[in-house]
This record gives structure tokens, sequence and C-alpha cells, in this order.
């Protein structure tokens, strides 16, 4: 990822121009939430490398034909919630004769299971470390220190500026 | 539920055939993101590459599209 961060707006228009570098931009920004979601509902490794796979390829072929207002991580959201559809529809059409490898996947299609989709997300309590305090305090302590030297260097300009027009 | 009727209704859905309750059982369930299966982050950073670079076989764009080599001050500004 580079130092500077682009909108993906910006990086959209740079990947109908063939930037390369846009679209490596774009896959490294969203390649695991959507690996991570078809993983979530697949329970599997492949399938879901498959249909990241297959999102990005259909995005690097299709970049001529990308509309004026074009949100990329709508597109993403819906292109992964209808490859993991169909991959669960190809799955249990080829296991039909063999019930249990989808176990897993079946129960998540109870009443109860899905009742946790109306549920609130509860974001995940995570402690801060002291690590990570001290390392905020020393980029604090440092800001203030150069803002200082800017000060000095500041006031010595102006006072140089005086010197030379008075 | 049993795996056929599951299979049809996954069918009807992605003909846009689905009943609005068949229709709202698979949309709750693809909403449904309170489990978290993580990945390590050798196997991660192994998979963005794997992809990435079975991404470039299939569409062979580093080929078509080599990607410039940055003058050597812009090399040096990028690091600081």
């Amino acid at each position: 990822m580079s130092r500077n961060y682009s909108p993906d707006q910006v990086l959209a228009d740079r990947l109908m121009q063939d930037d390369t570098v846009a679209f490596e931009e774009l896959y490294r920004r969203y390649w695991h939430s959507l690996f991570s979601y078809s993983y979530n509902k697949l329970h599997n490794v492949d399938d879901a490398r498959k249909i990241v796979r297959t999102i990005f390829i259909d995005l690097w072929e299709g970049r001529k034909s990308i509309p004026a207002t074009f949100s990329l991580s709508n597109h993403l959201y819906t292109q992964v919630r209808t490859a993991v559809v169909k991959a669960l529809e190809e799955k249990l059409l080829a296991i039909s004769a063999e019930e249990s490898c989808t176990d897993e996947i079946l129960e998540e299609f109870t009443a109860t299971a899905l009742q946790k989709a109306k549920e609130p997300q509860v974001k995940k309590y995570e402690p801060i470390r002291h690590s990570e305090i001290r390392r905020q305090q020393t980029i604090y302590n440092t800001d203030k220190e150069q803002a200082g030297i800017y000060m000095h260097v500041k006031w010595l300009f102006q006072a140089l500026n005086n010197k030379i027009y008075s | 539920m049993k795996t056929q009727i599951l299979h049809k209704r996954l069918e009807r859905y992605l003909r846009g055939e689905a009943t609005p309750a068949e229709s709202r059982q698979i949309q709750a369930w693809l909403s449904c993101t309170t489990e978290d299966r993580e990945l390590t982050a050798e196997e991660r950073s192994r998979l963005e590459i794997e992809i990435l670079s079975e991404i470039q076989a299939h569409t062979a764009y580093p080929l078509f599209y080599p990607q410039k080599q940055k003058p050597w001050w812009q090399k040096i500004a990028a690091l600081f």
C-alpha cells in the first residue's frame, strides 16, 4: 500500500486508464474483507479464494465500462453476495447425495441462527496496550517539539527580516 | 433444512423467482456476520500474494501494461 491514500473514486478513474498500480491498490484494500466474508459464509478457503479472484478479474476486464457514478465498495459488496449464493448453490448441487458436508451451513439457515442478523453488532472491546499509549505519547511529544522548533525558526526569520528592512 | 430444499430456494433466488419469504431468509443469512473465522498473519500475506498472482496469470495485465519505473528522485521522496 502506498503512503499517499487515494480515494476509491480516484483509483477507479485511474483504473479506467489501464493503471495497474491503481488496480493493485484496490485489490490490497478490499481483498481481505471480501475473502473473510466469503470464508465465513462458505467455510472453505478454496471457494473464498475463487470468489475473490473472479471478482477482481471481472473488475479488471470491465474497467472500460465503469459508470461515472461508480461506488466501488457497493459494487464489490453486491458482487460478493451474489457470488456467495452462486457458490453455495453449486456446492449443494455437487453434494446433493451426501448431505453431511454442508451441515454447518444448513444450520445457519435455521430461524434461530438468522435471528442473529437482526441483533445489533457489538464492537469488540480491545484494551489499549501500554506500548500503543507510549507510541502515541511519543508522537505527541515529537509534534510539540517540532512545533516549538518551527516557532523559533519563524521568530528568527521575522527578526532577520525586520533587521534587514529597518 | 434439507440440502435439496435449500438448493431449490437458492436456484429460485438467483433466477429472481424466489418468494418474498425465501428472499428474506437468504438475505438475512447474507447479512449475518456474527461469525468471525480469522486467518493467521502468515496465511493472510501468503493468500494475498497468491490470489494476486492468479489474477495476473489470468488477465496477463503485467505483460500488456507493464509498470513504468519511477525516477530515482521519486523513489527517494517516497521514503519520507
